[in-house]
């Protein structure tokens, strides 16, 4: 099958704290992967390290089988744009509205003209549930769930070979959650090539091929969701898992 | 008592507000050239490497160390010395510029530092080059947030054309201690040249307010100006 990402042994350490010690994965295309794990465990530097925010110590990451880390066979700029990213925090640009935030990407990276890339805007915010209504309103004037809705549309945009998602709804009021993790499930109806960190366990039973266990820096347990949730062969995977569905039993979050 | 002779703004009225046009360029020259080599130093500062950044550095901290005065006399009684001659306008524009320039450029620095670096890294995953990240994302919203300490710095540069009195530039301030020499009154012609400081700086915030408020986005270095 078409391999649309693949890590190999990637290490990382921040001065004298290590925070990736030899994590190797695949995602194929279509596939969606979920990484869970404690805070602190490594998951954001990972997906940083994937679209080279971060750069890794050592190891090697292949996309769509051409090296991009240690030797990118491209532009370090260039091969962004294949990976599209949605942070905790939204990261909107304030000064642009939600039509502009969709569009700039197009336009200045992409250099499609004006007509073509609000054509493409438009179809992406349409797909995340955003109407005209808020197509000129600014970032601040918008709920945290339709800022994240917006994120998402502004990298699909894009037409990447994969999303990275780094926990798209642990910023937002619990009532807020459902809107975005519903535009993500149907994306990955529509086989969008997904790595998603997210402790919404759920959400991740329900979307995910594959549940990676991270902790400490590395993966502590892999497998299918049911799998894992249900029978959890780490210690420390249980003990993490049991404080998650505690806090879902308690309406908490 | 009478502080203000009426007579005095009659007659020499006029002869002070002749000044108006040297404070004018001296105040738009010097602050434009703030603003043009301010920004420079601010981009050296902030992308800058090693050397270059340090040179800036150095530069901003030593002109906003030295008195204007100081700079204005340097640079028309010191520099004939070493060969350059400038005419008493254009030293005082470059003195107001240089002075300018320092501020600015660390108005403008610290715009810079105050966008959310989020923002950045939200660029850069889009596949933005170093250039499209400065002139979609650093450029535009660095300007909105450094707008108010511009404005207020341009206030404090038209102020400052008054110490160009001391090279001899015909300027309000000159003018009016011209006026005070001639007729014995200094209460007059100085109250009457420090009100029209106060109109033109005063009007200046009052354009500026309604910039603000034209240019001003939610969320977005908001303009909680009066
Ligand atoms: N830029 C950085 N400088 C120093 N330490 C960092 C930096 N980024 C992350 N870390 C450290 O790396 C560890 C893992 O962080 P992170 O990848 O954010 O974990 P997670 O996303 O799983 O909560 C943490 O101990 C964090 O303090
Ligand atoms: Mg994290």
């Amino acid at each position: 099958m078409d391999e649309v990402l693949r890590v190999e042994n990637l290490w990382k350490s921040y001065g004298e704290t290590s925070v990736l010690r030899g994590v190797s994965f695949e995602v194929k295309r279509g596939e969606v992967k979920v990484i869970m794990g404690p805070s602190g465990a490594g998951k954001s530097t990972l997906l940083r390290c994937i679209n080279l925010l971060v750069k890794p110590d050592r190891g090697r990451i292949l996309l769509e089988g051409r090296e991009i880390y240690p030797k990118p066979y491209d532009a370090i700029h260039r091969i962004r744009q294949r990976i599209g990213f949605v942070f905790q925090s939204f990261n909107l640009f304030l000064h642009m509205t939600v039509l502009d935030n969709v569009r700039v990407g197009l336009v200045k990276v992409k250099k499609l003209s004006k007509e073509e890339a609000t054509k493409i805007a438009i179809e992406a915010l349409r797909m995340v549930g955003i109407g005209p209504e808020l197509w000129n309103k600014y970032p601040a004037q918008l709920s945290g769930g339709q800022q994240q809705r917006v994120a998402i549309a502004r990298a699909i945009a894009m037409n990447p070979s994969i999303m990275l998602m780094d926990e798209p709804t642990s910023a937002l009021d619990p009532e807020l959650v459902g809107e975005v993790l519903n535009v993500i499930r149907d994306l990955a109806a529509r086989r969008m090539t997904m790595v998603i960190v997210t402790h919404e366990i759920d959400f991740a039973i329900d979307v995910a091929d594959e549940i990676l266990v991270i902790d400490d820096g590395k993966i502590v347990e892999r497998g299918k969701p049911q799998e894992i949730i249900s029978n959890p062969k780490h210690p420390r995977t249980r003990r993490f898992l049991e404080r998650l569905k505690r806090r879902v039993d308690h309406g908490l979050r | 008592m009478v502080f203000i002779n009426i007579k005095v703004i009659q007659d020499y009225g006029p002869v002070i507000l002749s000044g108006i046009g040297n404070t004018l360029i001296l105040t738009f020259g010097g602050f434009g050239m703030g603003l043009v080599f301010g920004a420079l130093l601010a981009f050296a500062q902030c992308f800058g490497r090693g050397i270059v950044r340090r040179v800036a550095t150095a530069i901003e901290e030593s002109l906003r160390s030295i008195p204007l005065l100081v700079l204005m006399l340097l640079i028309f009684f010191g520099l004939p010395e070493l060969g350059i001659s400038l005419s008493p306008v254009q030293s005082a524009i470059l003195a107001i510029g240089l002075r300018s320039m320092a501020y600015q450029s660390q108005i403008l620095r610290s715009a810079i530092s105050a966008i959310p670096y989020g923002q950045v890294e939200a660029a850069l995953s889009l596949g933005m080059t170093k250039a499209q990240l400065f002139s979609t994302l650093i450029a535009p919203q660095a300007f909105r947030i450094a707008l108010p300490g511009l404005v207020n710095q341009f206030t404090i540069d038209l102020k400052d054309t008054s110490i160009a009195y001391a090279i001899g530039v015909s300027e309000l301030f000159t003018q009016s201690i011209h006026v005070a020499q001639v007729t014995l009154n200094y209460l007059t012609p100085l109250l009457f040249v420090g009100s029209i400081y106060f109109v033109m700086t005063f009007s200046t915030s009052t354009i500026a307010n309604y910039l603000y408020r034209k240019f001003s986005i939610p969320g977005l270095g908001e303009a909680s100006h009066g």
